[in-house]
């Protein structure tokens, strides 16, 4: 594994001053879908996909980390979308990866995975009759729902869960309202409902045998994707953090010079940092070939208990101002630590309660 | 056995009935507006609740610092926003209650009696932590001081009728030159600047004010020229267990979103996992020991005992565990949790550990307290003989 700054990192982190760093707060505050930005992505080739050579998660973490520094929220646009992508690619049949992979590649198609059930209310039933599957049920908390032109969904089929591909306006789809986040604003999030929607067994993504090692690959890659966004947003909240302390004058010093300060500040340094290196080493051995479900389950696991101290600690450095979401008028400079401590939630959730990634780790010692 | 008399139960029970008819269901609209929650002072008025610090004589309801502590713990667990709106008015009152004569007290709770609030103005812009560094001034005068400056982060600044004001009075001496005032709304000279766009306690109110060339007369002072640091620390002394009480509130209200959601997401089936109960139990310890540090640190209040260390302990372990608590309540509830109100808990708990001295601040107060103890003595030397 290469430590050099690659070209992903560097054309991601071009995009992300160009294209993000100007749009990052009112993105926040609107929440209006960022629809010519994925156009853009697509342009200047960051919606990163599978190589025949590799899985291409080691670029696609390195992207996600580059941009969350910028704007977490199109990050997550991008994890959900060119996660789906990789399912198509990686499970799909010759004709499902001529029908969707090229247009998910060039965003011409946005794809979104819808995984979330609720097993106490509605969950996504398939009956198999005359050759076709005929769904109903729902899927919850999707993430790019209503924008997206193509989901890759699991169903309860017969007594199996099984993957499938369908496109967004096959009838009987229907996507409720987006529900109001705290965080990663732009990224959409709403429940897709099925009513006898109609499928063919073409559309199924592998098979009742193959499908629960694909659903926990899929859980594994998104679970590292939004470990790359956590490191990615702590090592902007490092910065801007150790930024403010400088300028800050308490007790005639900068308060950088306050050892209280600098163990605030380390300590954030360091949980995204290790998060990092973590992320990167289990990318890599899926991109290797072999398993990476337990190491991406230790990030998961880290991030769990150190995730959100980031922004905690980040924003306890910068005092009144960290809690400021507008810049008040005594004060000069940005304050994105607001908008982060509300975007690092939504990239520190567990996917469902009691799916804790410990068990991952504790099966496999 | 009853750890509260039966009075302090019965006023517990009327702040909660009050949480849940006027703060709960409005909690969410005023903090996405961010729009100061000005029916509150009107629905609470009939309760004279924002007079539950000042003493009888004065016709306030005289609440002992434990009972304080139990409405505003009810207060918190509604909306920390409006909660903050009271704990400030009271803040305010108690510099006044310090080091006030009896003029002063009156002139001070009359308007908190009658539906309006006070507001304590310390943080200037250069001055956060370190207090000593404000460059407000104030001029004596032929009837009385001249003050000049400005003053932010400035909680109930924009709708108080009445101010605790700290400004220089002899600025070559440092934090001795500071001196303490009472201003009243309208002075010409006061005015409000910017309000604060906030991630959390969002609808209460936190202001810029700027203090050109306001005259207030003589009787204004505070005590004596040069007593006002000592009048701010005896101040946030006696209000930081405020701010633990609300975190309190805050957390147990995490605490039982968590669980209801858990109950609905598992509907009557065994509760899943250990994970998940050893989450909700580590929750449940640390509000109920947050809770006592909290309960202690009133007691000794009330029995006249010290208790500096003792509150900067409560207010930095109770916003702590609320932090911590409202973070692994949304942790635990996943998207649920991500697009629901616990969201709003969480950001209201993170201002709480940086309002009313940082908790590092207060970390300070407390090693020097640990550091200032005397040395373990030796054991006697009979005893070592043995």
């Amino acid at each position: 594994m290469s430590i050099s700054v690659t070209k992903t990192q560097t054309s991601a982190a071009a995009f992300a001053e160009e294209f993000l760093e100007p749009i990052a707060a009112d993105l926040d505050r609107t929440g209006n879908f960022p629809r010519p930005l994925i156009a853009e992505l697509a342009r200047q080739q960051l919606l990163v996909l599978p190589t025949e050579k590799n899985a291409g998660l080691a670029a696609h973490v390195e992207t996600l980390q580059t941009l969350s520094q910028a704007c977490p929220a199109v990050a997550s646009i991008l994890n959900n979308h060119a996660l789906a992508a990789y399912a198509i690619f990686k499970w799909g049949s010759a004709p499902q990866k001529n029908a969707h992979s090229a247009s998910l590649a060039q965003g011409e198609k946005l794809g979104a995975l819808a995984i979330y059930e609720n097993p106490a209310q509605d969950a996504l039933i398939g009956v198999v009759a005359g050759g076709k599957i005929t769904l109903n049920g729902s899927k919850k908390f999707v993430r790019n729902a209503g924008v997206a032109d193509v989901y890759v969904g699991f169903a309860t089929i017969g007594a199996a869960i099984t993957g499938f591909i369908v496109n967004a306006k096959t009838p009987g789809i229907s996507v409720g309202a987006s529900h109001p986040t705290m965080g990663l604003r732009g990224c959409p999030v709403a429940d897709v409902t099925f009513t006898n929607v109609s499928l063919d067994k073409a559309s199924l993504l592998g098979t009742e045998q193959t499908s629960p090692a694909m659903l926990a690959e899929l859980l594994a890659a998104l679970a590292l994707g939004e470990a790359a966004q956590t490191a990615g947003i702590g090592k902007a909240a490092a910065k801007h953090a150790a930024a403010a302390a400088r300028h800050r004058i308490q007790f005639g010093h900068p308060i950088a010079s306050l050892q209280a300060i600098q163990q605030l500040l380390a300590e954030i340094a360091t949980d995204s940092h290790l998060a990092w290196l973590g992320v990167r080493h289990a990318a890599q051995l899926a991109d290797d070939g072999a398993p990476f479900a337990v190491e991406a389950a230790m990030v998961q696991s880290f991030l769990g208990r150190f995730g959100q101290k980031i922004l905690t600690d980040a924003i306890q450095v910068e005092g009144g101002m960290g809690i400021c979401e507008a810049v008040p008028p005594h004060f000069q400079g940005t304050l994105p630590l607001a908008r982060l401590f509300r975007d690092i939630a939504g990239t520190t959730l567990l996917d469902a309660p009691g799916d804790f990634p410990e068990a991952i780790v504790a099966a496999s010692l | 056995m009853n750890l509260i008399t039966q009075d302090q139960i019965e006023i517990q029970r009327s702040a909660k009935a009050f949480v849940a008819a006027q703060i709960i269901p409005k909690a969410a609209e005023y903090d996405k507006s961010g729009a100061f929650h000005d029916f509150l002072l009107e629905a609470a008025q009939p309760s004279k609740i924002f007079g539950m610090a000042i003493p009888k004589e004065f016709g306030g309801l005289d609440y002992a610092p434990l009972t304080q502590a139990l409405v505003l713990e009810e207060w918190g667990y509604g909306c920390c926003g409006m909660a903050t709106t009271l704990a400030a008015s009271i803040l305010s009152m108690e510099s006044v209650l310090l080091a006030g004569n009896d003029a002063q007290k009156k002139q001070f709770f009359t308007p908190l009696l009658s539906g309006k609030i006070g507001a304590f103005c310390l943080t200037e812009p250069s001055a956060g932590s370190d207090v000593g560094a404000g460059k407000t001034t104030a001029v004596k005068t032929a009837d009385g001081y001249t003050i000049h400056g400005s003053k932010c982060w400035i909680t109930n600044g924009g709708i108080a009728q009445i101010f605790i004001i700290f400004a220089q009075t002899d600025p070559k001496a440092g934090v001795k030159g500071i001196s303490a005032f009472i201003m009243e709304r309208g002075t010409p000279g006061f005015t409000v600047g910017q309000e604060e766009d906030k991630l959390g306690l969002r609808s209460s109110n936190t202001v810029f004010l700027a203090l050109n060339d306001v005259k207030i007369p003589a009787s204004a002072l505070l005590g004596k020229e040069g007593d006002g640091m000592k009048i701010a620390m005896q101040t946030l002394d006696l209000a930081r267990p405020a701010i633990g009480a609300l975190a309190v509130g805050l957390a147990q209200r995490a605490l039982d979103e968590c669980v209801a959601h858990m109950h609905e997401r598992f509907p009557g089936k065994p509760f899943p996992g250990q994970a998940l109960q050893f989450k909700l139990a580590d929750m449940r310890i640390q509000i109920e020991a947050a809770r006592q540090v909290l309960h202690h640190t009133m007691a000794l209040r009330e029995a006249g005992e010290k208790f500096s260390e003792e509150s900067a302990m409560a207010k930095t372990y109770c916003t702590d565990v609320a932090v911590n608590v409202a973070a692994t309540a949304m942790r635990l509830m996943g998207s649920a949790g991500y697009t629901s109100e616990v969201g709003k808990l969480m950001r209201d708990a993170k201002v709480m550990q940086i309002y009313e001295g940082t908790n590092q601040i207060q970390r300070l107060v407390v090693a020097r307290a640990v550091l200032a103890r005397p040395k373990i003595a030796a054991p006697p030397e009979k005893a070592l003989a043995k």
